[in-house]
């Protein structure tokens, strides 16, 4: 049995030993990329389309020959790891692929506190990190991502949360103004009472004022709340033009039926729900409703290119979802990280991060992708509105230049 | 005043919905000593239930009258696979339904993904009278829901069965030794209370969009208005479920309205500290021996 056992083992190390220049050498000609998402737990819906975005780019890369850096040509491998919408455990993944698995770039996560923790540990490891994030502006500063600073590898791929919510705030009043038949002038928000809520609703508030609108009440609701009746009777009593949900889709889908049926306003607007899902759920309202969709909507939209990407993204297996369209977050970056080590002839990150910040990239969401001095990257943001009798328009909508002033 | 009315509408409609997950739990926990915190997912499977019936062409009043029977039997399998064993040591059986909540959760995304999951409304007429909107599915609800426990209450205070079922409450071993048959009788409390989760999934879904983690937050409401009411108190779950829904519904139309859980909650602590036994007295479930 021993001599069994011993004869095995050297079999074993004698294939191995083999099989090792081999394994050497696809090591050598392959560039690891890690993605970081909820693909299970409460940030599922969003987190899913990760994976997926950066899939999908992946796959066209190496379709067309790999990435050419310098005299080599390099593969992509993609390593997905699942946060479970879980802090430490996007941690642990992260602390596995920078030190394990010794990957080049990592793309992730959804969650802004997430991203925070993950860079941690991306940063010192000199790992390019990039972040669809509209909240990153307090960390990526110009100290924070100059050579040798905590941040330098770190790159924001959604824009800032004022041009964000100053982009559908302005897009949003353009569409259902004409569609409502008069001038927009009071606003209400609804808005689900947890940290990204009353982050995300203090920007859209100011962007609102900043358009003239009155906000007499934001309305906060409690998370899982299923019956809006309340906060919509309350929202009515304030006779607004215009009630905006913000900011999680299931919520705001739960709660339009239930608005439409109290007559709480002449119109609303839902973040976050792409057109799609309305025509899928069969949705309709006896008056205006808009849409936005961070960037570009998959069930109807202006940019051209967002059909062809869709098509394959859905073909290549991911769900019709409410938030697919965060894919469109991380899929361009990972052509424009290919670029980048294209241009600097060289995988060293250093070289890397020069690149990306001179290069301008055509993506779907945008012509002109690029980086600014403090990594982070700006473009429109489509809106849609749905018209009481089906026709959906969309436009993209260019973001404000400047913050307004609180 | 029209402002008002509908906020005091909108505290029925909550009420309604909530007494009868309220009803269920104050059946079992009160009346069996089982703490069921799964019965927010008997709810749920109630809602699936539904949805895939209405789905594949069967009328919603049918699809309801499905998911009470489909919940009454998995309440029945349950009870008799793993409840059944718990009842002399009820901690065990609390951390059973504790684990019951995420098999169960996993199932329906297993089987149909966590997507929201919705029915066309069985109802669509919206009354509107001096300025107040009356959905009429919502109308239908608070009937159901007042019927289903008006025949709970006859049954329960008015049968033999309910004066057995009473007895065995009082006293487990005496009730046995006059013959009654209280193991029996539990399970049958556990499949009525599984069927009205059933008939609250139906109604609910007929009401919200559901998603498998809908349970979780009715389950604690329905709790709070048991402990409220006062264990197996079938009046007590009424009463307090009405409180309860009128304090959602103002606090959220007048207060902060970000804090409405947290009245409802800090209600049920404040009525268990001066009235341990509830509004309306009730059971400490039963004694065991």
């Amino acid at each position: 049995m021993k001599s069994v056992l011993l004869r095995g083992a050297t079999v074993a190390l004698f294939l191995g030993a083999l099989a090792y220049p081999a394994l050497a050498e696809d090591a050598a000609d392959t560039i690891k990329i890690g993605v970081v998402a909820a693909e299970s737990g409460a940030f599922v819906s969003a987190g899913h389309t990760l994976p997926a975005g950066v899939s999908l780019a992946v796959k066209e890369i190496n379709d067309e020959g790999g990435v050419k850096v310098g005299d080599k040509t390099y593969k992509l491998e993609l390593l997905k790891r699942d946060d479970r919408t879980d802090i430490s455990t996007a941690i642990a993944a992260t602390q596995e692929l920078v030190r394990d698995e010794k990957v080049a770039a990592i793309f992730g996560s959804e969650t802004h506190d997430f991203t925070l923790a993950m860079a941690k540990i991306t940063q010192p490891a000199k790992v390019l990190h990039f972040a669809g994030n509209s909240t990153l502006a307090k960390v990526l500063t110009d100290s924070s991502v100059a050579s040798g600073g905590e941040d330098h590898y770190l790159f924001q791929t959604e824009p800032q949360e004022f041009q964000r919510s100053g982009s559908t705030a302005r897009g949003v009043l353009k569409l259902l103004e004409p569609l409502v038949g008069h001038p927009l002038k009071k606003s209400v928000l609804i808005v689900g009472n947890d940290a990204t809520g009353q982050f995300l609703s203090s920007y859209y508030l100011a962007a609102l004022k900043s358009e003239g609108q009155e906000v007499p009440d934001i309305i906060f609701y409690p998370p899982d709340t299923t019956d809006f009746s309340p906060f919509l009777t309350r929202a009515k009593s304030l006779k607004p033009d215009v009630v905006h949900f913000w900011y999680n889709g299931d919520s705001t889908l739960t709660a339009l039926p239930q608005a439409l049926e109290l007559g709480v306003a002449p119109s609303y607007f839902l973040f976050g729900v792409d057109p799609g899902i309305w025509k899928e759920q069969g949705l309709s309202a006896d008056v205006p409703v808009a849409m936005s969709c961070v960037p570009v909507c998959w069930g109807e939209s202006s940019n051209p290119k967002a059909k062809a990407y869709f098509d394959a993204y859905f073909a290549a297996g991911a769900p019709k979802g409410v938030t697919s369209s965060v894919s469109l977050l991380y899929y361009d970056y990972v052509h424009f990280l290919a670029e980048a080590w294209e241009k600097a002839g060289s995988l060293d990150p250093d070289k890397t991060v020069e690149a990306l910040k001179t290069l301008h990239h055509k993506g779907v969401v945008s012509d002109d992708l690029a980086f600014n001095a403090t990594h982070q990257v700006t473009h429109a943001t489509e809106v849609c509105a749905a018209a009481p009798g089906g026709d959906i328009t969309c436009a993209m909508q260019e973001p404000p230049a400047d913050a307004p002033k609180q | 005043m029209d402002i008002l009315l509908q906020q005091i509408l909108n505290g029925l409609s909550i009420a309604s919905v909530i007494t009868l997950i309220a009803v269920g739990v104050t059946l079992i926990f009160g009346l069996t000593g089982i703490i069921n915190f799964a019965h927010g997912e008997f709810l749920m499977v109630g809602s699936i239930v539904t949805w895939l019936a209405v789905a594949n062409g069967i009328s919603f009043w049918l699809a309801i009258i499905l998911a009470m029977i489909v919940v009454a039997v998995m309440g029945f399998a349950l009870e008799r696979g793993l409840f059944r064993f718990t009842l002399e040591r009820p901690t065990n059986g609390f951390i059973v339904s504790l684990g019951l909540i995420i098999v169960l959760q996993h199932i329906v995304i297993f089987f149909w993904n966590a997507n929201q999951k919705s029915v066309p409304r069985p109802l669509n007429t919206v009354w509107e009278i001096g300025g107040v909107r009356i959905a009429s599915v919502r109308v239908m609800v608070i009937f159901v829901t007042a019927a289903v426990v008006a025949m709970t209450f006859v049954a329960i205070t008015r049968s033999r069965y309910g004066r057995a079922l009473r007895a065995s409450v009082e006293d487990r071993d005496t009730a046995a030794l006059m013959g009654i048959p209280v193991r029996r009788y539990i399970t049958g409390v556990f499949v009525l209370g599984s069927a009205l989760a059933g008939l609250g999934g139906g109604l609910l879904i007929a009401l919200f969009p559901i998603t498998p983690f809908t349970g979780g937050t009715m389950v604690m409401k329905g709790f709070a208005v048991a402990l409220i009411g006062g264990l197996g108190n079938l009046t007590g779950a009424v009463v307090a479920g009405l409180i309860l829904g009128i304090v959602e519904g103002l606090s959220a139309g007048y207060g902060f309205s970000e804090w409405t859980d947290a009245y409802s909650f800090g209600l049920m602590i404040l009525v268990l500290l001066f009235r341990p036994n509830g509004l309306f007295g009730g059971t400490s479930g039963p004694k065991m021996a």
